[in-house]
């Protein structure tokens, strides 16, 4: 039984997949975090519908309490925060999380290209080893830089700050974002490439519009 | 664990040595044979004694043993067989491809697998031999930037080196190449050359990892050369000689080793260090600088030094049997030569073999060679042991204990000497 | 410390050329697919830049333009020996956003699998840091011992190394009949085996001489540096994502979080070798716990879609902390994976930690890192 419903899912595949990758810049991608609050709470939620967890909540709002408008709360899910920061501010909310929240060191830094919004996610996931209450929290912190269409990687406006001097632990994630998306991290002492070739000429290979061949 | 090893058999083991003795002896009558007819039938036969060599009447000598003993006596008293057969390279060499079968196979079954199996049928004794052909057969690479005459020389040095180390070491009563009155300095100048050849290839080569090697030889072999010598010096006290065969006949009636063990230990500590063996292989660290000072060298180029590292190891093993276990020195165990075959010769139905001239060794040169070779497999076997137990040491731990540690107790070793030769026990005129 | 206030090495020729570069690696039997550009002053390390990237694959690429389950078979490549933990957190992960809940069997038989897996990397692991070593022996015996696990991998799941065990709803198939007996043995055999391994490496004084002391990483440094796993156990902190924010059944079963203080070569060798008895003792309690029966899998829906969202889920894996970010937009395929490894968030320690050392330190060093190349690469 399990064998078929695999096959099905492998003959089905192709017809299904490639419209909707050919679809993919005309319908916006993913939805914006200020929609995504209410829907947020919408994966978890099957157990508990109507209440946040009250953990996550506080981490929420202080740092609400302290930036304001600056910051919107995309999610709030049991051990999982997102936040969403404006380039401006990443830093200090950053010096912030550190500073007041006790997050010591970032577990990844991921970027995600949005060409219908013309910008790129960069998504630090925050975590604590110092903090036995925050053991089991990820504090998600995202922001977006300016996408330009035509990128000269480290030259053109896709620019965001550097958090290297607050959490000495992004340095290799910072590098593989900058090769990977063509994000110019400011104030990194060390913008080389990491992974791919030196000679590596083509677009930033994980933006959306640089296409793996025979797909 | 799967079975890669079928279980033993006794019947498939003596099935495959018949096997082995089959294809020989099948091979050796259908073209060796024919082929020496056949050679012999075209090159032109010399006049001796007014007859003429024909073919048959060489074969007739060849089988006729009182014409052909005598002529191999003859050649066993030549320095050629001492240098090429003997106590020189030849008997070092097979020891030599003993040890490097021993190794891997002992090394196998300390990692719970089997070592060399399939070349050659029994236990894959054949194995060496492949990977010579292969050596041989590889072709050798040389950097473009190498020193070329240096770097070609130093494999050939090195090997050369090795059988001179070889020839000053005392097999058997009177079987020894070079009998020096000052055999142990000879020894130690010997040695001395090693790490000059070492620097030199490693220089030549013009290349960054075999530098490193070649450095870190050149510190290791230097910084252990002291502790050598300061070792050695307790047995040159007792005995009042640098000739190795006084030293060893001087050994009758009880080893060394028994007065002097804390020479024998630094000297086998110094020994692994000079051999470049683990723990000491800081030279060829493969997981540091790719293969040392060897990493350049290629097909028959390794495959010499290779060569030559074994019959440095075979020497060292040797002196320290020599030096320290009583050479030759043992109680009787070869039986003596039937004399019946002297006097009256074998009778073969209605022929009788005479065999004027034997045995072509005495019973005491037979004897000794047999304990010498006992003692030094023994060691041998210490040598290599310590290359499945111990992980490699550190460039500076392996010069700490050069310098302060292995030095200070070859000094305690001489003052033992020094005391058991002054209050007569031992030495010249002692009491034992 | 990395000014060097070094003994007069060997200059090659003039002051300013005292400094030698070496290229160790990616041909070299100490880097594995990596190259670590070194400069070295005498026998001190005085500058070090990792230089991964040699195997490449473009792993989040692909998964891309594939659905939930094809991406199964492709992620684990990053780890062979590795293979059902790095496929945990992305199957954990696309569980939640296809709002799947699995069997309770089957969550059992992910920790035993992934238990399993871990072993399987850790002895893979020892042997190469054996071999660094210059321990030959140490390199066979945790070779032919991780067959026996192997095999029970094979029993298990139907191949070697490369399981595709884990999918998206529960595991592939259930366990073979006799399956609990057969592991228990081969369990109890291995780490009868695996103790062994102290007389012969952990108690050895060279050993202990030679990786004590070195490559010291400290506490403060641990957590500023981002490192995890056994890195970061070696350096004093008790951080274990089984422990911490345990997933499937974790939080049900009976073990311990190995910590060392020291934090330097030897602890960080010693880490790995605890944990896989402690991997034994979970393994055993989670057969004893399992459910004897049921279901292991739900049936999905040809090509699910995932809820709009981004999931970021951890485990524990053989080296550390692996986390896995999905970003869905409703489609068949994730818009977005990240793959957080251990391997690549450990490596930021290889310069800190050879600055100042001595070349023979090196190798110890770098693969006490608990690191893989292959995997940072991804």
């Amino acid at each position: 039984m399990s064998s078929d419903s695999d096959k099905e899912t492998i003959e089905k595949k192709p017809e299904e997949s490639k419209p909707a990758e050919t679809k993919t810049p005309e319908k916006p991608a993913v939805a914006k975090p200020a929609e995504e609050k209410p829907a947020a709470s919408k994966p978890a939620p099957a157990k508990e519908e109507p209440e946040l967890p009250a953990f996550e909540k506080g981490i929420a709002d202080k740092i609400i309490e302290k930036f304001g408008e600056k910051t919107t709360i995309s999610f709030v899910k049991p051990d999982r925060v997102g936040i969403k920061v404006g380039r401006d501010d990443i830093h200090d909310v950053a010096e912030f999380a550190r500073d007041t929240l006790n997050y010591d060191h970032v577990d990844s830094v991921a970027g995600v290209d949005y060409p219908t919004d013309k910008e790129i996610e960069v998504v630090y996931h925050l975590s604590s080893y110092t903090d036995p209450t925050l053991s089991r929290q990820v504090l998600e912190l995202a922001t977006r830089a300016q996408r330009e269409e035509d990128p000269i990687p480290g030259n053109d406006a896709t620019k965001l700050p550097s958090l290297r001097d607050i959490f000495y632990s992004v340095e290799f994630h910072e590098r593989e974002v900058f090769e990977m998306l063509g994000v110019y991290f400011e104030g990194h002492p060390d913008n080389r490439r990491l992974l791919l070739p030196e000679d590596w000429a083509d677009l930033p290979p994980l933006r959306k519009d640089f296409r793996n061949k025979g797909r | 664990m799967s079975v890669i090893a079928p279980n033993f058999k006794l019947s498939e083991f003596v099935k495959s040595i018949l096997d082995n003795i089959f294809w020989i002896l099948l091979i050796l009558t259908l073209i060796g044979l024919p082929a020496i007819q056949f050679i012999l039938f075209y090159i032109e036969m010399p006049v001796i004694n007014g007859e003429l060599l024909t073919p048959f009447l060489a074969l007739t000598w060849l089988a006729d043993p009182s014409r052909s003993i005598p002529i191999l006596k003859a050649f066993m008293a030549t320095d050629l067989f001492r240098i090429a057969a003997f106590p020189g390279f030849g008997f070092a060499a097979l020891i030599a491809a003993g040890t490097i079968f021993v190794e891997r196979k002992m090394l196998a079954k300390l990692q719970l697998r089997v070592g060399p199996f399939y070349c050659g049928k029994v236990e894959g004794i054949l194995q060496l031999m492949g990977d010579g052909l292969k050596l041989i057969s590889k072709e050798i690479i040389i950097p473009a930037k190498a020193d070329k005459p240096i770097f070609w020389a130093a494999p050939v040095l090195f090997v050369a080196t090795a059988a001179a180390f070889v020839a000053l070491i005392p097999v058997a009563p009177g079987w020894v190449v070079a009998d020096l009155d000052v055999g142990l300095l000879a020894v130690f100048a010997v040695i001395g050359f090693f790490p000059i050849i070492t620097i030199l290839s490693a220089w030549s080569a013009n290349s960054k990892f075999p530098f490193i090697g070649g450095i870190r030889a050149l510190y290791q072999m230097v910084s252990f050369e002291i502790p050598l010598i300061l070792s050695l010096l307790g047995v040159v006290i007792l005995t009042g000689t640098l000739n190795l065969s006084e030293i060893t006949a001087s050994q009758s009636s009880f080893p060394w080793i028994i007065f002097l063990p804390i020479g024998a230990i630094v000297f086998f500590i110094t020994m692994l260090a000079e051999l470049e063996r683990i723990p000491f292989d800081l030279p060829e660290a493969e997981s540091e600088i790719v293969a040392g000072w060897l990493t350049e060298f290629s097909g028959m180029m390794y495959g010499l030094v290779q060569l030559g590292t074994y019959l440095k190891l075979y020497s060292f093993a040797a002196l320290f049997v020599v030096l320290f276990l009583g050479g030759w020195n043992g109680p009787m165990i070869w039986p003596p030569f039937p004399e019946e075959i002297i006097t009256e010769g074998i009778e073969l139905g209605p022929v009788t073999a005479q065999f004027p001239g034997l045995p072509l060794f005495s019973q005491e040169m037979l004897n000794g060679t047999v304990w010498f070779v006992l003692k030094t497999v023994g060691v041998i076997f210490f040598i290599l042991l310590p290359r499945g137990v111990f992980p490699r040491i550190r460039v500076d731990m392996l010069l700490d204990l050069g310098w302060k540690k292995l030095i200070g107790l070859a000094f305690v070793n001489i003052f033992i000497a020094l005391g058991l030769l002054y209050a007569g026990i031992l030495g010249p005129g002692g009491i034992l | 410390m990395s000014s060097p206030t070094l003994p007069p090495g060997l200059a090659i020729q003039k002051a300013d050329e005292r400094i030698m570069t070496l290229n160790v690696g990616p041909q070299h039997p100490g880097s594995g697919h990596m190259r670590i550009i070194v400069q070295i002053d005498g026998d001190y390390i005085v500058a070090c830049d990792p230089d991964p990237g040699y195997v490449h694959r473009g792993e989040e690429k692909m998964a891309e333009y594939r659905n939930y389950t094809l991406n199964v078979p492709h992620l684990e490549r990053p780890v062979i020996h590795d293979s059902c933990n790095i496929l945990y957190p992305y199957v954990l992960a696309a569980e939640e956003l296809l709002g799947l809940e699995i069997p309770e069997r089957a969550k059992y038989i992910r920790v035993i699998a992934s238990e399993l897996n871990r072993c399987i990397y850790t002895q893979y692991w020892l042997a190469i840091y054996g071999i660094f070593l210059g321990h030959s022996t140490m390199f066979m015996w945790p070779a032919g011992d991780r067959e026996l696990l192997i095999d029970l991998m094979e029993k298990m799941t139907g191949a070697r190394v490369t399981h595709s065990y884990f999918i998206p709803g529960g595991i592939r198939n259930d366990l073979p009949a006799n399956f609990e007996d057969v592991c228990l043995r081969q369990v109890n055999y291995f780490e009868k085996r695996i103790k062994e391994y102290a007389d012969v490496f952990y108690n050895n004084p060279i050993l202990i001489s030679r990786t004590e002391n070195t490559g010291v990483l400290t506490r403060e440094n641990a957590i500023k540096l981002g490192t995890t796993g056994s890195v970061l156990r070696a350096s004093g902190v008790d951080y274990d994502v089984r422990k911490k924010e345990p997933y499937d059944v974790y939080d049900e079963l009976d073990f311990e979080t190995n910590v060392m203080k020291s934090g330097d070569s030897y602890a960080r060798s010693r880490i790995p070798w605890l944990d896989m008895m402690e991997s034994c003792r979970i393994i055993r309690d989670a057969l004893q716990k399992m459910p004897k029966s049921g279901s292991v899998r739900v049936k999905l829906k040809p090509n699910p879609k995932g809820e709009i969202g981004s999931v970021y889920k951890r485990i524990e894996s053989g080296r550390g902390a692996l986390g896995c970010y999905i970003v869905s937009d409703k489609k068949v395929e994730p818009y977005r994976v990240k793959l957080s490894v251990p391997s690549f968030r450990n490596l930021i320690a290889l310069p800190h930690l050879l600055i100042g050392e001595k070349l023979g330190n090196m190798p110890s060093v770098y693969w006490s890192l608990n690191y893989w190349p292959v995997e940072a690469d991804r």
